[in-house]
This record gives structure tokens, C-alpha cells and sequence, in this order.
């Protein structure tokens, strides 16, 4: 038993584990510096900029959980359920900086909407992207979160034994007189909501610490912490680099304390919901109107932004108040696939780091008691939660030590980091969620352990499987900082060419590489979606 | 001009004919050339522009054919990114370092020079840097008020420039106070990149050399004391011009290529640039109309120049040099100061080239194109510019 956690945990900790470890530790060292921290509370935009990143990632996140409770209680049990998985998927897989930029020109003072809805020769002097409270921002993650909240809880809900049981539970409360809302509300809700947890974690750090969509869409005057931080951090003066390490530290303990608050007033609201959830059977139904029209809202905006990137991407030139852009070309695409390296390398790394993540995490799960668990998914959230600037910059100063800047392995550690741990997260609760009585029938049936693996519990946790597998190959992706640095410049990534490419804001181009990076993902969820549904249904 | 021009002809017979006697300097270039042969060269580059990018490239291909050197573009977002990786790779030791070549200019060289980060110096050294038109160009030596000390051979001209579309723009404003009357008049159409975005920070340096009763005081370092009386005609007229801005002054676009694409959309009346050619480009790529128009303030504007400079770690010094010399030639600058294909300003003296050297420069003019130059102003000295961040950040940051 104990060789074999040992050797069930070496995978892990050898790819993943120690050089994290070493990254945080190093990076740590570099942003304990008093100087630093003091120029940092000198700030004029500290605490602002702190709160209206506090604010983007609350409100970002609650208003996707609602929107997905409500969208997943609606659809929970009729015909369009398994159509969900598709769609959703097909809206995770589009980049947020994509998103960001066919977002932007959609609802811009001079997009598309101002141009349908006004016209005139000037745009209207609206404040509809950078507004001061960040209202474009938290739209625009809020669309984006919608799926992936939606493809995680819908794992969930439909992995082979819990979606049996659920449906059976439903059953019982349907008999028992409770309206489909009221089966929704307290019988499925509270079991989704635990998986949805950790997810979560990851929409409110993200949706706090994003940098690109903020630079598109946020506020300036303060603008969000991450920006600030960015700033400091791309400077070429050591000491204001080290101001924006300090920032980049305080950003994550502020976010871990608020993190720390939402634990407590879950058990807070828990309490405050025991009656509520205990009640006899009410007639609620589920909200099946509202459920359709946010779900429908959300295809069609993701919809119509990805066919704006389409057109964005042939039209070099598109001024106000043209509904239709005067000139198109393909130029963009053309100077794309005239460098068709850095394309490869990205899928190369996302298929091997996506099917290794997936490897290793079995062969934890398998190997470790759940208790352990808490090894694997506290650094993971932790690797999310710090800005990847600093991982990055650790992960860097090991990869000095050690050589490995500017080689494959370094490549690959740099994107497997990130993956390894969305994977872990997103396949954790349908993994430790499995119903193990299945397992017990199987060894009842005295067959081996190893075949109970594969025979049993891989077929029917294939949708969680597939899923973050699809996950994993889409963070890797859009993997562009820690990579970055890595690469040293031996190597060049889908993303390291879109993003440098931005930095020269030819639209065009920059849409023809946002719709590149978003292809190959789509591709995937789509065909997870595909194969991961249920055979029985 | 002749002993200049048969010493450039004989290096490339020299390449070709090792056993002629020659001058020292020039049996050290060739021994240079030969080394050079075979290696690799990782020029760590902005890349936010493909004219940019494909004109590395086509210098690439060059290096390859006359050199036999292999010419690697590193695509940056921003060069601090190459700045900080010699840094650390210097720190740790690293002897065999990443990149062999970084386009450089202003804090990022002050930083490097500083640090002892750079090899050299080699820039005057190189064959070409004879024709660089160091007394017309004094920028060509000067970096930011930063001599240059032979660590970076110049690269290319820049000059902030204006442009907007002349149908909306028809007499353009030539001063910040014209500016400021024309924000009065159209009111939410004219903005600036908010500090420390490197153009906006210009702008400020353009109202400051504006506003200012003794310009002289930006040339040397400033207190922070005499920074405060400096600067405070600046702030009078930010003050005056902000509520007639964008957003009433209270957002700024994070960057110059946000602030061009919202000019392409009509939604701001002008933008601004370092590439007085930028404009020309544009239009040449369909970005922006033909109606377009580049001007420069009356008085002058804030210009530098850009250069190349080879890390102290370099892997790579002698093909680096050669790289550096080779785009340094009549036809590497004479291609790249071609509207069409980057419309970057030359270093060079054209009075200093052969008729036939002098060719290679296209100058018809296309659309777009600035007609009226106007006079430089150097770059303040680098004390200026953290002193004028962060007063703006104080007072308009949040």
C-alpha cells in the first residue's frame, strides 16, 4: 500500500509538484523586498485599482453561477440537455482575449450596435467599453464564464452513476409531489454547487487578475490591480519590477482572504438555507422560459461576436458608420499561414500536456486517499490563484539553474504547470464523486483492480475525462507568460505570435489569430462533447 | 566622402580577396565577417507590426545570401521583455546568452548601459556608421540625452507626428494650444495613451517642451524641487484640456495602436505616432483612408532614434556586427525607409552616398505622407520622465 501511494504520487510531483514548488519558492524570494513594498502603499492606484478588481471578479462570478444555475435548472432532464454540452463547449473554446476584442466592437460607441442603433457620422459618446466601474469587463466574463461553469456542472450532473441516481432521486421527489423547480432547487442544487466549488475559485481569481480583456475592455483611470501590476512588471528598471512583484503578492493575499471569507459564509448561508431545503414538496417548476432565454442570449452573443471576428479578421479598414466593411481582404490569414511553426508547436504541446495531465491525475486518484487530495488541489488553486507573472518569473529562475531555458522540457513544464492543474480541479469532483458500490459489485465479482479501472469506472467517468481533457488542451493553448520566458525566444507559440501581433493593434490580424486559437479548442470540446455522452440515453 | 566610400567597396572586396594588404580596422572587420559566417543571430525585435516583421525577414534572407548568417527574429511585445532576460541570464551566470541582437532605444538602453548589460563598444566601428549623418542627426549618438558611447549602432529615425483624415481634419492643429482649441470645438474626439504607455508619456514631454518658459532645463537632470515649478504650466494646460477630451479626460486608451484603431473607426479625430511615416504605411495597408493627413507641431516635436545593441552575453558578436552593418547599408535603409514596405526614416546621410546608393530611396511621396517636417526636439533627460509619470498618475490616475 504505502509503495504504491509513493509510487502513485511520483508522476505528479516529479512533472508537476517540485518544480511548482520550486517556482513559488523562488519567485517568493524575489518579492521580499521592504523598498518594494513601501513604493507599493505609495501607489496612488493601489487601492483603488485593488477594489475594482475586487469587484470585477465578485460580480463576474456570481452573476455567471446564477446565470448557470438558472440555465442548467431549466434544461436539467428535458431533450435539449445533451445538446448542452456541445454548445457550451463550442463557447468555452473561443479565447477571452478573442472574446474581448469581437465583444468590444460589438457594443463600442463606434461598433456594430451603435452603428445599427444610431448612426449619424460620429459615433455616440457612449462609455460602453472602459467604463469607470467595469461593467464591459464583467460582461464580457460573464459570457465567457457561462460555459465553462456549464461544461463543468453539466460533467457533473451527467457522469454515468450520478446521473442515474439523480434522475432516480427526481423521481422519487416528482412522486412525492415536488415540481420539477422544487426537485431542482433541493435535491440537485446542493449536490452541483459542491462540485461547482472549486470552478468557481477559478472564474473569481481569473475574473480578478485577467490582464488582456482588461487592457481592451476595463477602466484606465484606476484601472484593475493586474493592470497596475502588469505595468510595473513589464518596466525595464529593476526596482519598479520588484514594486510590481510586491503588488503581485499583495494581489493574492488579497484575493486568498477573500477567498477565505466566501468559505465561511458558505456555512454561513448553508445554515441560513437547511429550512428552505428541508421543506415539504412545493409546485415550483423549473424555469424553463428563463433558463432559454439566457441560454439563447448567451449562443447568440457568442455567436454573433465569433462571426464578427470573422469578418474583423478580413477587414483592415472598417470606420464608422459602415454596416459592412468598405474593403475586405485576406491578408491577414495569408501572413498567418505564411508561419506555420508556431501553430504546430502549440498543438503538439497542448495534445501531449492535456493526455499526460489526464495520466497523471488517474494514476493519483487511484493511488491516494481521497484525504490526500487536499496535496494536489490546495497548490493547484494556489498555482491559479497567483498571477502567472510570478509564477512565471520562478519558474524562469529555476529553469536558469537547471538549463532548461530555451529547450522542449522547459516548453513543456511551462504549459504542463497550468494543465495539470485545471485538470486535477475539473476532474476531481466527478472522480471522488464516483459511487464506489459500483466498484464493490465489480470486485464482488472477484475481477482485478486494474480491470475495475478501465472496464468500469473509465467508461463511466468518460464525460468528466474527455472534458478536462478538452479543458486541458485549451489552457494549454492560450498558454503566453510562463511560456513566454521559457521559449527565451528558441521557440514561438500561437499565442506568443498573437499576442505581439496585438501589441501593434492591427485588428485584423489580431482577429484572424484570436479565430486560429480558437479553432483547434473548439475542435476538441466539440468532438468531448461528442463521445463523452452517455451510451444509455 | 572618398576615402569613406573606397574603404566600404573594399570591405566587400576584402571578403572575397583575404590575401590583399589592407588597414588594420579593415582586417579586423573581415576577420569579424569570417567569424561571422555560420552563426546564428537572435535579434530580439518588437514585433507588434507584419511591414515590420516581414522586413526582418527580407533582411533575413539577405544576411543568409551576402553573409552566410542565420537571422532568427525574437518577437517581442515590448523590448523591456528582452532587457530583463539579459539581466537575469548575466545574474545567473548564463555566458551563452539568448539573444545575440535587441532593437533598443531610451530607458531600456539607459538601463542596459547602466548595468553593464551591453558589448562594446562596437557601433562606430562598423563600416557603415560612416555614412550616418551624425551632425544633421545628433540624435544618431544621443539616446534620450544618453550618449551612446558606441554600445548601439542607430537604426532609424522617429519623430512624434500627428495624422487624422483631412476630411475631418482639414486644418490640423499645429500647437497644443490649437489643440486644446480644437478639443473645445469637438469635444470627446481628441485623447492621449495614459502614462506610462511610452506615446503618451511623450505627449506629456511635447506639452511640457510646449508650455514651458526655459526649454534649455530639459536637456540636464531635474530636482524634484525644480521639477515642480518646471512642470506646472504643464499641468495648467492638462488641467484646462482634459474636460474637453475623450471621456471628459477621465478614461485614456492603454495604448497608441488602440488609440489609431478608434481613429480608424471614427471615433477620435486624430492619433498620434513616433514613425512620421506611420501614417503613409497605413494607408498603404488599407488601415487608414487615402484622405489621410500627417502633420508635426510648428514649434517642433519630441524626436530620437532607435538603434541595435548586442547583449554583453551574446552568443553571437561578430554575426550580430555584421547584422548591425548590414542594416546600416544604403539598401537596407533605403528598403526600409520605403512608404510601402516599413516607411521608417534613415539614419544615413544621403549626401554621403554614391548617385547610384542615393537611388535606393524612394522619395515619392503617397498618401499620408507628412509634407512639412518640422524641427526636433530632443528627448528630455531621463530624470524627467519618472518625475512626469508619476505627477500624473497623482493627480489623473485615479
Amino acid at each position: 500500500m504505502k509503495v504504491k501511494t509513493i509510487a502513485g504520487a511520483l508522476p505528479l510531483g516529479v512533472l508537476w509538484g517540485l518544480p511548482l514548488m520550486a517556482a513559488l519558492v523562488l519567485g517568493v524570494v524575489r518579492g521580499v523586498d521592504a523598498d518594494a513594498w513601501r513604493a507599493l502603499f505609495e501607489h496612488p492606484q493601489l487601492w483603488p485599482a485593488l477594489w475594482l478588481s475586487l469587484f470585477t471578479g465578485i460580480a463576474a462570478t456570481g452573476l455567471s453561477l446564477l446565470c448557470t444555475l438558472i440555465i442548467l435548472a431549466g434544461l436539467y432532464r428535458t431533450r435539449l440537455w445533451n445538446a448542452l454540452q456541445p454548445m457550451a463547449a463550442a463557447g468555452l473554446a473561443l479565447p477571452h482575449l478573442a472574446f474581448a476584442i469581437g465583444f468590444a466592437f460589438l457594443v463600442a460607441p463606434s461598433g456594430l450596435l451603435a452603428r445599427l442603433a444610431v448612426g449619424g457620422t460620429q459615433p455616440p459618446q457612449w462609455s460602453t467599453i472602459q467604463d469607470p466601474w467595469g461593467l464591459a469587463l464583467i460582461a464580457a466574463l460573464v459570457l465567457k464564464e457561462i460555459p465553462f461553469l456549464l461544461v463543468t456542472g453539466w460533467s457533473a450532473l451527467s457522469r454515468g452513476d450520478q446521473a442515474a441516481h439523480l434522475d432516480g432521486q427526481c423521481r422519487a421527489a416528482a412522486s412525492l409531489g415536488h415540481g420539477t423547480g422544487s426537485a431542482w432547487l433541493r435535491i440537485v442544487q446542493p449536490q452541483l454547487l459542491s462540485h461547482l466549488r472549486w470552478p468557481l475559485v477559478i472564474v473569481f481569481v481569473y475574473g480578478s487578475t485577467v490582464v488582456d480583456k482588461a487592457l481592451v475592455l476595463g477602466p484606465t483611470q484606476p484601472p484593475t490591480l493586474s493592470l497596475v501590476i502588469w505595468n510595473d512588471l513589464n518596466d525595464a528598471e529593476t526596482a519598479t519590477n520588484l514594486r510590481g512583484l510586491a503588488g503581485a503578492f499583495f494581489m493574492s493575499l488579497a484575493l486568498g482572504l477573500m477567498l477565505a471569507a466566501s468559505g465561511l459564509m458558505k456555512t454561513f448561508m448553508a445554515r441560513l438555507a437547511r429550512p428552505l431545503l428541508s421543506a415539504g414538496p412545493s409546485l415550483a417548476s423549473a424555469p424553463k422560459r428563463v433558463a432559454a432565454i439566457l441560454g439563447g442570449g448567451v449562443v447568440l452573443l457568442s455567436g454573433v461576436v465569433t462571426l464578427l471576428l470573422a469578418v474583423l479578421s478580413v477587414s483592415p479598414r472598417w470606420p464608422y458608420p459602415a454596416i459592412w466593411p468598405p474593403v475586405t481582404g485576406t491578408k491577414a490569414w495569408l501572413s498567418l499561414f505564411a508561419t506555420p511553426a508556431p501553430l504546430w508547436t502549440s498543438l503538439a504541446l497542448a495534445a501531449t500536456t492535456a493526455v499526460v495531465a489526464v495520466l497523471v491525475a488517474i494514476i493519483w486518484f487511484e493511488t491516494q486517499d481521497p484525504s490526500r487530495d487536499r496535496y494536489l488541489l490546495v497548490p493547484a488553486l494556489f498555482s491559479l490563484a497567483i498571477p502567472q507573472l510570478v509564477i512565471g518569473g520562478g519558474q524562469y529562475g529555476l529553469f536558469l539553474t537547471l538549463g532548461l531555458v530555451g529547450t522542449p522540457t522547459g516548453l513543456f513544464i511551462a504549459h504542463f504547470t497550468p494543465v495539470m492543474a485545471y485538470v486535477a480541479i475539473v476532474l476531481a469532483g466527478p472522480w471522488r464523486g464516483f459511487d464506489n458500490r459500483y466498484m464493490a459489485a465489480a470486485r464482488a465479482l472477484s475481477s482485478t483492480p486494474l480491470r475495475n479501472v478501465l472496464r468500469i469506472k473509465l467508461p463511466m467517468l468518460k464525460a468528466p475525462l474527455l472534458t478536462a481533457a478538452a479543458v486541458g488542451f485549451g489552457v494549454s493553448m492560450v498558454q503566453f507568460v510562463p511560456a513566454q520566458l521559457a521559449a527565451a525566444g528558441r521557440y514561438s507559440t500561437l499565442p506568443m505570435e498573437a499576442v505581439t501581433l496585438t501589441s501593434g493593434g492591427n485588428r485584423s490580424l489580431t482577429a484572424a489569430y484570436a479565430l486560429a486559437l480558437a479553432i483547434p479548442p473548439l475542435i476538441v470540446f466539440l468532438a468531448a462533447g461528442l463521445l463523452g455522452r452517455p451510451r444509455w440515453r | 566622402m572618398t576615402p569613406k566610400l573606397s574603404r566600404r567597396g573594399f570591405t566587400g572586396l576584402a571578403a572575397s580577396l583575404p590575401f590583399i594588404g589592407m588597414a588594420k580596422a579593415d582586417e579586423g572587420w573581415s576577420a569579424i565577417e569570417k567569424e561571422a559566417s555560420g552563426q546564428t543571430v537572435y535579434f530580439n525585435a518588437w514585433a507588434g507590426s507584419p511591414q515590420i516583421n516581414d522586413y526582418i525577414f527580407w533582411a533575413g534572407l539577405e544576411l543568409k545570401a551576402q553573409h552566410g548568417i542565420t537571422l532568427e527574429h525574437v518577437k517581442l511585445s515590448d523590448t523591456a521583455e528582452a532587457v530583463r532576460r539579459v539581466r537575469d541570464e548575466v545574474t545567473a551566470g548564463k555566458a551563452d546568452g539568448s539573444a545575440d541582437l535587441i532593437w533598443i532605444n531610451g530607458e531600456n538602453f539607459r538601463t542596459m548601459k547602466r548595468e553593464r548589460l551591453l558589448f562594446g563598444p562596437f557601433a562606430e566601428d562598423l563600416p557603415n556608421f560612416a555614412l550616418v549623418d551624425v551632425d544633421g542627426k545628433p540624435t544618431t549618438r544621443v539616446d534620450f540625452a544618453e550618449a551612446t558611447e558606441g554600445l548601439e549602432s542607430p537604426w532609424g529615425m522617429a519623430q512624434l507626428t500627428f495624422f487624422g483624415d483631412f476630411a475631418n481634419v482639414e486644418e490640423p492643429p499645429l500647437s497644443m494650444m490649437e489643440l486644446l482649441e480644437r478639443a473645445r470645438v469637438n469635444p470627446g474626439t481628441i485623447t492621449y495613451p495614459a502614462p506610462p504607455d511610452f506615446h503618451g508619456t511623450t505627449f506629456l514631454k511635447q506639452v511640457l517642451a510646449e508650455t514651458m518658459t526655459d526649454r534649455s532645463m530639459l536637456a540636464v537632470s531635474v530636482t524634484k524641487e525644480e521639477f515642480v515649478e518646471a512642470s506646472a504650466p504643464l499641468f495648467g494646460f492638462l488641467d484646462k484640456l482634459h474636460e474637453h477630451l475623450w471621456r471628459e479626460g477621465k478614461q485614456f486608451p492603454p495604448t497608441q495602436a488602440q488609440m489609431t484603431q478608434m481613429l480608424a473607426d471614427n471615433e477620435l479625430l486624430l492619433s498620434l505616432t513616433f514613425n512620421p511615416n506611420e501614417p503613409a504605411n497605413l494607408v498603404a495597408n488599407g488601415m487608414l483612408p487615402q484622405s489621410t493627413i500627417a502633420w508635426q507641431h510648428d514649434i517642433g516635436t519630441i524626436g530620437n532614434t532607435h538603434f541595435l545593441a548586442i547583449p554583453i552575453n551574446a552568443r553571437a558578436k561578430a554575426a550580430a556586427q555584421v547584422t548591425a552593418n548590414f542594416l546600416l547599408s544604403p539598401k537596407a535603409q533605403g528598403r526600409k525607409a520605403n512608404l510601402k514596405i516599413w516607411g521608417d526614416p534613415t539614419v544615413l546621410d544621403l549626401d554621403k552616398l554614391t548617385p547610384a546608393d542615393q537611388a535606393l530611396f524612394d522619395t515619392t511621396s503617397t498618401p499620408g505622407a507628412l509634407l512639412d517636417p518640422a524641427p526636433t526636439i530632443p528627448e528630455p533627460h531621463g530624470s524627467w520622465v519618472p518625475l512626469i509619470e508619476a505627477a500624473w498618475l497623482e493627480r489623473y490616475g485615479a
